[in-house]
């Protein structure tokens, strides 16, 4: 056995290109013929009825090819998600999925809703085509709020989003299948989180609400796509869903599978914004306006802005009912999200958020209710986490100002209380196999110094005022059961007994290759060298799902091993063949294949491999020299569970309270790993993680004028967190609690790290100055105001 | 829509020398934008707020000077880099609030790029670099068709991003006068992260008299529709020992002096509140305290 990689600070396998700019990014590739798409939007209305649309003067520009409106391309109208892919049809039915969105659009829904597409010979041209595009709109009413949206629904000829949603309401969830409308789990009698709270001691009730939030990804969407001579339509992107796209694409545009062809090219940074079509079908649909000639199509990053999809906003209630002890007893919630203008994942994100409600506490019956309803602004869809931030907001706030109240150490509640091995996980039946959180918790408390500096700090006075909070999450790895997920991998052997793995993996910066390549290295006990990963082309690659729910190493790393596995048992098997031996008997070590305790007994693995390929007939025997056939592994696996993992996070802030200013001075993030394959990713993704969750809490938000008009769609006002606004964040990897599912003992990473800051920090900022603040982003204009108000708490 | 990819149409002019930049100023008047760094126009012109002529000063030799001597002060060429004037010595020793709009200004990539000229042309209300030599005092030097003339900082700004340069005018360098023994100044500044652009910034330059203010100059920005002395608290200054009770006063002072207003970087509101408090601190830093 080579020496293990598994769990070395090795060189990401990317990292090289990247770092020296020769990776190949949508946005690079050029061809032969090659003409430039750019979607014409709509800028100056948030809701409008297109009334004319004339491209006569935009046809006189030089180097137009063609100009595309809503008639000159599919009307089929589609759904940008690959959701209704990844469940049963009937559960779709049940969650009232819809197909809402057309390539181009007489009605607009939102700033930035594509009209028509021009065709040129350069992207300058099709540019300046674009801006000589005359459309005449009619203006309709613009509803930004739930409130305005459920009022205007209700009237009498009252303006629609889309007839299948009467009202505007796009989703909640059906009675038929959920009692009370809510995702629920009874207490042992059978009683709901609402019939329980008379016997509770201490009841507490909250509203919060939860910004919209925007991905931010460093690459902006590009694609080239070809349909070719052979009436085959490739399309190259960053997608991060390449399989399920490529069958959305071939559905949309009604062509058989093997006439679609998607190559994922890089991926700039995903974050959940390229989970499913953005700009594919406007861009497939102009290259099948031209044939023969390739189109690339690139977005800028204010279209960025108002054409791929947010985080989900609204408003989110809380009631949860203790014993004086502070044992939990009941939960009823409710998440009211603006859904924007189309439905995309509809129910999605705040089913989940109700679903993460259920694995956090042992409570002995919760409940939440989710609706959304529409609004003019730009399309809520997925963003890491998935629900979780916006529950890591309000859920955990909730629970240490119950703490507070009732003089309990927040730390210590959680410690007893959070759900373990055994409990039923966010999902019902599905219970949890590891658990890590207690020594997350400890280690946490031991770095921030959290018991020294709590009690330092309650005696504070000054200007400036300091408080530590802390915050807990479980999230998944994958979303079996309640999703598909499912990978296929193929593990080509070389004749020179190198391995080709062609599998469909995304890697958006994550590490996912990374891991994958280790994990087969691992399993055949060959130098990570000898391993290439190919992936990305759907011509090559058999079935994946893509990055979404945390799932890469989880789901698609077995498939992997699986597929590793069988090439090893086949070199074994035909070792056992030649040296006339059994199997079990065998030892592969440095591709030296021998009988144990017998290392005379031999056979090189590259031999094998090598006769596999070019194999002969002995002139002198007759016989075929070693065993003809090359070798291949293969995989198509279904995940088997979800193993949540657990993270803690403790902050440590600074308030001034003159300016309302707050500097996150530290931050700890323990995270319950099970096995970190590469730690050097997982403490990327940890870090990275922190940087949106803090923006969540601390800067970021849509701002619209009263048109519905984005105000701050770009980086001069829309503010993340830069290198030199992050804090000292220390990131700690637990391996104490090795999942015994996942694979080689993993559990997730890529999500779980945006929910410990937004919690702690909220928590911490509540701890400096006694103040809880139930809106995000916690500006310096809300503490200060607030601090005018009621004073410093302590 | 104007795309953030694609310049709009201009002819771009590059003058060998400041009398041809004068004249293609004469020439064309309002119908031409100058540029120094562009970090500004550039933006700009993909916003549609652009114009038919840019005139570079980028081919104009011996513009990028920063030069100091006790007798004349600092002079700071129109193409000096923001960047050099935070790099330069006597900059860093003498006018600290200065140095200091000029080292926080934008990213290493602007800063190379961009000018204090060009900050000081921009006449932004919360330009940073406009702060600091509102505060500590100074000349903007310009050549016209008819010659060259000197104007105060302190005439300099007319109305919300207007200044007393004419069309046909260029701004050829900005003088500050040397410090007086006992003279200090500094600047601060309030952002949402790091990288932004100012939600209120303010500086003060002191000049004092042992543990007396002789003369004092306050300026803030973003709070008004230019950068604006604080004539009253500079009045409350003068001639007083910096206590407690004065700098209370000012506290109190500061929000009657200026007039905020909501924008997607802050609110009227917050900006009267914390106005106050930044003075306070911006005193109190300025004299080592
Ligand atoms: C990412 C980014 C961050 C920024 N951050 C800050 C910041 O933190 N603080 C801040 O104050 N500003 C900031 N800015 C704004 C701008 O970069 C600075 O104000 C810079 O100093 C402008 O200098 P410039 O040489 O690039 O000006 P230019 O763009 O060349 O010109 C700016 C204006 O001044 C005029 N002008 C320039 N030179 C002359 C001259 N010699 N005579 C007459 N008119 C002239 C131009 O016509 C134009 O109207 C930022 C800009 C960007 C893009």
């Amino acid at each position: 056995m080579a020496e293990s990689v598994i769990g070395k600070r090795i060189p990401k396998v990317d990292s090289r290109e990247k770092v020296t700019g020769q990776a190949m990014y949508a946005g690079d590739y050029r061809m032969p013929g090659m003409y430039y798409g750019k979607v014409v939007r709509c800028w100056e209305y948030a809701s409008a009825k297109v009334k004319k649309l004339d491209f006569t003067e935009a046809l006189k520009m030089p180097g137009v090819v063609k100009i595309l409106g809503p008639d000159d391309v599919t009307k089929k109208p589609y759904n940008t998600t690959v959701m209704k892919l990844l469940v049963p049809e009937i559960f779709g039915e049940v969650f009232g999925e819809i197909a809402d969105l057309n390539i181009f659009n007489k009605i607009v829904k939102h700033q930035g809703d594509a009209i028509c597409g021009v065709i040129a010979r350069t992207e300058e041209a099709a540019e300046r085509a674009a801006d000589k595009i005359k459309v005449t709109y009619e203006p309709l009413p613009v509803l930004m709020t739930c409130e305005e949206s459920k009022a205007e629904g209700a009237k009498k000829n009252g303006y629609l989003f889309t007839p299948l949603k009467p009202g505007n309401k796009a989703f909640d969830l059906p009675a038929s299948f959920f009692p009370n409308q809510r995702y629920g789990w009874n207490d042992k009698d059978g009683k709901t989180a609402m019939e329980l709270f008379d016997k509770c001691d201490y009841v507490i009730e909250d509203t919060y609400y939860v910004p919209k939030q925007k991905q931010c990804q460093m690459e902006n969407h590009s694609y080239v796509a070809h349909y070719d001579e052979r009436g085959r339509l490739n399309i190259w992107t960053s997608t991060q869903m390449a399989k399920p796209v490529q069958v959305l694409i071939a559905e949309l545009f009604e062509l058989p599978l093997t006439r679609v062809r998607l190559v994922q090219t890089i991926v700039g940074g995903g974050f959940g914004v390229r989970l499913g079509m953005i700009g594919e079908p406007h861009c497939c649909a102009m290259a099948m306006a031209v044939p023969g000639h390739p189109v690339r199509m690139e977005f800028l990053r204010e279209e960025d802005w108002v054409a791929s999809e947010t985080r989900y906003p609204g408003h989110i209630w809380f009631k949860c009912g203790f014993k004086k002890d502070g044992s939990p007893i009941a939960l009823d919630s409710m998440y009211m999200a603006r859904k924007g203008g189309y439905y995309t994942h509809g129910s999605g994100p705040p089913f989940c958020f109700a679903a993460f409600i259920h694995g956090m506490y042992k409570w002995q019956a919760m409940g939440c209710q989710t609706e959304g309803y529409f609004t003019n602004e730009v399309p809520t869809g997925a963003y890491r986490g998935y629900g979780n931030p916006q529950l890591a907001f309000s859920g955990e706030q909730m629970i240490t100002r119950m703490c507070k109240e009732l003089g309990l150490d927040e730390l210590e509640w959680r410690k007893k209380w959070h759900k373990g091995i055994g409990d039923e996980t966010w999902l019902k039946g599905v219970t949890f196999a590891s658990d890590g959180l207690n020594d997350c918790l400890d280690v946490a408390a031991k770095e921030s110094g959290w018991y020294e500096k709590k009690k330092k700090y309650a005696k504070q006075t000054g200007v400036k005022r300091r408080g530590l909070g802390v915050s807990v999450m479980q999230h998944t790895s994958g979303a079996f059961p309640m999703l598909l997920e499912h990978s296929v991998c193929t593990a080509k052997l070389n004749e020179d007994c190198t391995v080709e793995l062609m599998q469909q993996i995304s890697d958006l910066g994550t590490g996912g290759h990374t891991a994958i390549t280790q994990m087969a290295a691992e399993t055949l006990g060959f130098p990570m060298e000898d391993i290439h990963l190919r992936s990305g082309d759907s011509d090559m690659c058999g079935f994946d799902i893509g990055a979404h729910a945390s799932r890469t190493v989880y789901c698609a790393g077995p498939a992997t091993i699986e597929a590793c596995e069988s090439v090893k048992k086949q070199l074994l098997e035909r070792a056992a063949q030649l040296l006339e031996a059994n199997v079990k008997d065998l030892q592969m070590k440095d591709k030296i294949i021998s009988v144990k305790g017998n290392p005379q007994k031999s056979i090189s693995a590259i031999k094998i491999a090598k006769e596999g390929v070019y194999n002969y007939i002995d002139a002198a025997t007759g016989k075929t020299i070693g065993i003809p056939g090359q070798i291949q592994g293969y995989s198509s696996f279904f995940a088997k569970h979800c193993s949540p993992p657990f993270g803690a996070c403790i902050s440590e802030v600074e308030v001034d309270t003159e300016t309302g200013e707050i500097k996150v001075l530290k931050l700890v993030n323990a995270h319950d790993i099970g096995k970190a394959i590469h730690p050097p990713s997982v403490e990327g993704q940890l870090e990275g993680g922190a940087q949106q969750g803090l923006g969540f809490v601390l800067t970021e938000e849509y701002a619209y004028d009263k048109m519905g008009r984005v105000l701050n769609n770009d980086f001069t006002d829309y503010k993340m967190l830069g290198p030199s606004d992050m804090p000292d964040a220390k990131i700690i990897l637990i391996e104490s609690a090795p999942d015994p599912i996942g694979p080689m003992g993993a559990k997730s990473c890529g999500e779980s790290a945006l929910m410990g800051p937004i919690g702690s920090v909220a928590n911490a900022i509540f701890d400096a100055i006694g103040i809880q603040f139930k809106e995000a982003p916690i500006t310096p204009e809300k503490v200060l105001k607030a601090i005018k108000e009621q004073g410093l708490q302590k | 829509m104007a795309s953030s990819r694609i310049l709009p149409e201009f002819e771009l002019l590059i003058p060998q020398s400041i009398k041809e930049a004068v004249d293609l100023l004469g020439k064309l008047k309002n119908k031409a934008s100058v540029m120094a760094g562009g970090t500004d126009v550039v933006i700009s012109c993909t916003k549609g707020f652009g114009s038919p002529n840019v005139i570079s000063l980028a081919e104009i030799p011996a513009l990028d000077y920063v030069e100091y001597d006790s007798k004349s002060g600092l002079r700071i060429g129109a193409m000096a880099t923001l960047q050099q004037v935070a790099d330069n010595a006597d900059v860093q020793k003498r006018y600290p609030a200065l140095w200091k709009s000029a080292a926080i200004n934008g990213t290493p990539q602007t800063r190379n790029m961009g000018t204090v000229v060009g900050n000081i042309m921009r006449a932004s209300p919360s330009g940073d670099c406009i702060c600091a030599i509102l505060a500590i005092g100074g000349k903007v030097v310009l050549r016209g068709s008819k010659g060259k003339r000197e104007v105060s900082i302190d005439d300099f700004y007319i109305k919300y991003r207007e200044t007393a340069c004419k069309s046909d005018e260029l701004a050829v360098e900005i003088k500050i006068p040397a410090p007086a023994a006992g003279s200090c100044n500094a600047f601060a500044r309030m952002t949402r992260t790091t990288l932004d652009l100012s939600k209120v910034n303010v500086a003060v330059r002191l000049d004092m008299s042992g543990k007396t203010v002789k003369e004092a100059r306050v300026a803030i920005g973003a709070v008004a529709p230019t950068t604006i002395r604080l004539k009253k608290v500079e009045a409350l200054l003068k001639g007083k020992q910096i206590t407690d009770d004065v700098l209370q006063k000012i506290v109190e002072t500061v929000p009657t002096e200026i007039k905020p207003i909501d924008d997607v970087r802050s609110t009227a509101e917050y900006r009267r509140d914390v106005a106050g408090i930044m003075v306070k601190r911006i005193i109190l830093e300025a004299l080592g305290k």
